[in-house]
């Protein structure tokens, strides 16, 4: 089965029935593009290769090579030339800090891959075409076109946005002027609002409220946020930001949507609170991706309710590698998963600085 | 000691420090000092109360494996003796003379951090010492090494132990931090962020100590590049690493191998064999499983690029990972035993690669510099680096080492001139 042939049944898979989650299909088209990559790409080739894991000897989806989210700051992980990309998505970086490159040749299944997902996680409620105005509390795409953020946010304004949407972070700066001026018009205009952007932001924004101004926002508002705070002179436990978006802009936690994603993937995870109201906030797998927890060293999967580090197995990602390794910590909640934060507890155990740490300094 | 101290809980101990400050101040400074080196003394003697209690209990509570601690006690305590702190005192305090005074304030809030336990009796003892009663949050990775010291002192003398009060509280409660924040010079251990948040929270008359978060780097020079020294080297770079699970500042990150343009083979067996030794006489500790995650995933980057045909090599034993980097490009570790090895043609090339390191930079272990060393090291000094040390040593800095480029004593007194 070629790349064509594998994307061709994903679109289909992706417009006609998103959220039909099929174990055989998507084994069966994970290891026909587990069999492409392994050619495609060089490096990931020898990486798997080097490792016993060839096509001919890996059976399931689950026993493929996972790479590192750190390889993508290292290598050029493409299946095809350099002078086909069309696009690069990049991570942030420093001076000293290698960014990340997620190159692609085609953005068609990019952005059929993000679309379901935000629809189905962030406007439920909405019928099929209906827009709703979205404040974007990131830069346009225009601003930072290698922003994968930046990118899903234009692709989803543009579909869904209606009159009165607009994007608050202008020269790298957030415009809270002009945030709070949007969303106060909103408060009167509107029955359904989304708000997206950055956690930090959110922060920034609430901070600037403090002590100044108290939103009422209407009940069919919805919050989206995503990303950490690592780095930052800040850090605020998730139920904390949920809390002060309650007190600040009137939108309860039940109406709070964190999304985790990274540069390094196409598809996306969103927690399934709007989704299904009354229900464990979880995060969702979109149903052509797949989330293992594993023993970091070992690679093998932990038992149910046992902490892992978090791989994920993405088709959307036919142009690079499908299986990436994260550093991040989840626990399998039912049919999701949470992301957790640092080890429960953890201040840093020794006065020396870790290398992602130092890198973002 | 309570498991948690509330916020009047923390108000109670400040006031109560603040009436025992003035019967401290009155007694001299050669009094005083004289307690604290019997203290230290106390911690030094590997046969004492102490430092058996910290052998017992600090493994449970730090995660370090008892070898570890064992050795990295014994290395560290052995500078802090009685006579350092007498020596520290002439060089910071009675060289100053009798025109310039130095005075304790009337407290001292220490915010303790991390696991690694030896930092914590200079921090006590520095301003207890200048006479300023101590009010300490005690690290909740070593809530042992605070205790035992409170202990030592109050045995030692009355008056002493009663001028230092421990308190614990999670690092998220705002209000018993904002009371221990309330002394007029504050202490803290921890990283960048925290520093930046405790800034904060501080008045412009307030003195902030800062301590965060650096690291360290090793150099091999021509001469260390061979035989036996080469295995002395090795083994030097290895005991470094190994103590403290590579989280202590002091702890090397990387290695850069001066005049090649490639880390020789040999050189990396020779690395790999000092750290498998050091595995196994001092087992690395238990690893939380984010950062057992990192430590994954900067492995397999490595592996994967070393796959994809870069000149790198990985060397993944029982506990530990050496890198072998094509270039002196700095790359970071995510500690636990996880150390890049650089080639560095020139000292040039090497001062280049680290130079955006130096506002980070704590310490540099040296080996076979030979001539260069004397133009090298003030380079290396001028960084950033307050330490320049033999490797093999950098695990135990003098009671005198200049902290953060900051001294001991000095940070944390007041100076007036006297000039009637």
């Amino acid at each position: 089965m070629d790349r064509d042939a594998i994307e061709r049944e994903l679109l289909a898979w992706m417009r006609d029935e998103p959220g039909r989650r099929d174990d055989a299909r998507f084994e069966h088209l994970a290891l026909a593009l587990f069999a492409f990559q392994f050619r495609a790409n060089a490096p990931y080739g020898r990486f798997c290769a080097a490792r016993g894991a060839t096509p001919d000897r890996v059976g399931s989806w689950r026993e493929i090579p996972a790479v590192p989210t750190g390889a993508f700051k290292e290598l050029p992980l493409r299946c095809f030339p350099a002078e086909r990309s069309v696009h690069v998505f990049r991570t942030s970086g420093t001076a000293l800090a290698r960014r990340g490159e997620l190159a692609l040749d085609t953005l068609e299944l990019y952005e059929a891959s993000l679309a379901p997902s935000f629809e189905s996680f962030l406007l439920p409620d909405l019928a099929p075409g209906e827009r709703l105005p979205m404040l974007v509390l990131a830069p346009a795409p225009a601003e930072a076109p290698d922003s994968s953020l930046s990118h899903m946010f234009g692709v989803m304004l543009e579909r869904r946005g209606a009159p009165g949407s607009g994007w608050f972070v202008r020269e790298g700066r957030l415009d809270t002027d002009a945030l709070l001026e949007a969303a106060r018009g909103a408060a009167t205009s509107t029955s359904k609002l989304l708000l997206c952007g950055t956690a930090f932001a959110f922060v920034h924004w609430l901070e600037t409220l403090e002590g100044r101004e108290r939103l009422s926002l209407p009940a069919g508002t919805r919050v989206m946020e995503t990303g950490g705070f690592k780095g930052r002179a800040r850090e605020l436990p998730r139920e904390r930001l949920y809390a002060w978006i309650h007190d600040r802009l009137g939108v309860p936690p039940e109406r709070c949507v964190n999304q985790y994603g990274m540069t390094e993937l196409a598809s996306q995870f969103y927690d399934s609170v709007l989704r299904e109201p009354g229900g464990r906030r979880r995060k969702l797998a979109p149903a052509w991706t797949r989330v293992l927890l594993v023993e970091p060293e070992s690679g093998k999967e932990v038992r149910e309710g046992e902490v892992g580090a978090i791989r994920i197995v993405d088709l959307a990602n036919t142009g690079s590698v499908l299986a990436i390794a994260t550093a991040d910590l989840g626990r399998r909640v039912g049919d999701g998963f949470e992301v957790l934060g640092r080890e429960a507890g953890a201040e840093a155990r020794g006065c020396s600085i870790a290398a992602d740490e130092m890198l973002r300094a | 000691m309570p498991e948690r101290s509330s916020p009047a809980d923390v108000r109670a101990a400040r006031e109560r420090l603040l009436a025992a400050g003035a019967p401290l101040r009155r007694r001299p400074r050669r009094e005083r000092v004289q307690v604290l080196g019997r203290v230290l003394e106390r911690f030094r003697a590997p046969e004492s109360p102490e430092r058996q209690r910290l052998e017992r209990e600090l493994p449970e509570a730090t995660g370090f494996s008892s070898a570890t601690v064992r050795e990295g006690l014994a290395r560290a305590l052995a500078p802090f003796s009685a006579a350092a702190l007498e020596a520290l005192v002439e060089r910071e305090l009675d060289a100053l003379g009798k025109r310039r005074v130095a005075v304790g304030f009337e407290a001292t809030a220490v915010l303790l951090g991390g696991a690694v336990p030896t930092p914590t009796l200079p921090a006590l003892a520095g301003p207890l010492a200048l006479g300023s009663p101590v009010l300490a949050r005690s690290s909740s990775h070593d809530p042992v090494t605070a205790r035992v010291f409170a202990a030592a002192l109050a045995a030692e003398d009355a008056e002493l132990g009663a001028a230092l009060a421990l308190v614990s509280f999670p690092s998220d409660d705002d209000l018993a931090l904002g009371e221990l924040l309330a002394t007029p010079c504050v202490v803290a251990f921890g990283s960048d962020e925290t520093m930046a948040a405790v800034g904060a929270r501080l008045g412009p008359t307030q003195r902030f100590v800062r301590h965060g978060h650096r690291l360290s780097l090793a150099v091999l020079g021509e001469e260390a590049r061979g035989g036996k020294d080469l295995a002395d080297a090795a083994a030097a770079l290895a005991l470094d690493v190994a103590l403290w699970d590579q989280q202590g500042c002091l702890s090397p990150v990387a290695v850069y191998v001066l005049g090649v343009e490639r880390v020789p083979d040999e050189l990396v067996e020779a690395l790999a064999a000092g750290f498998a030794e050091a595995a196994r006489r001092w087992p690395r500790g238990r690893v939380l499983s984010d950062a057992t995650a990192r430590f994954a995933v900067e492995r397999d980057t490595a592996q994967l690029r070393a796959a994809a045909g870069a000149d790198v090599r990985v060397v993944a034993g029982r506990g530990f990972v050496l890198v072998a980097e094509p270039d002196a490009a700095f790359r970071g570790s995510p500690l636990q035993r996880f150390v890049r090895v650089h080639p560095a043609p020139s000292a040039e090339r090497l001062l280049e690669a680290v130079a955006p390191l130096g506002p980070h930079l704590a310490a540099v272990g040296v080996a076979g510099l030979g001539p260069l060393a004397g133009r090298l090291e003030p380079e290396l000094a001028a960084l950033g680096a307050s330490r320049i040390c033999p490797l093999g040593a950098l695990q135990a800095p003098p009671l005198d080492w200049a902290h953060d480029q900051l001294g001991v004593l000095l940070p944390l007194a007041r100076l007036a001139d006297i000039e009637g």
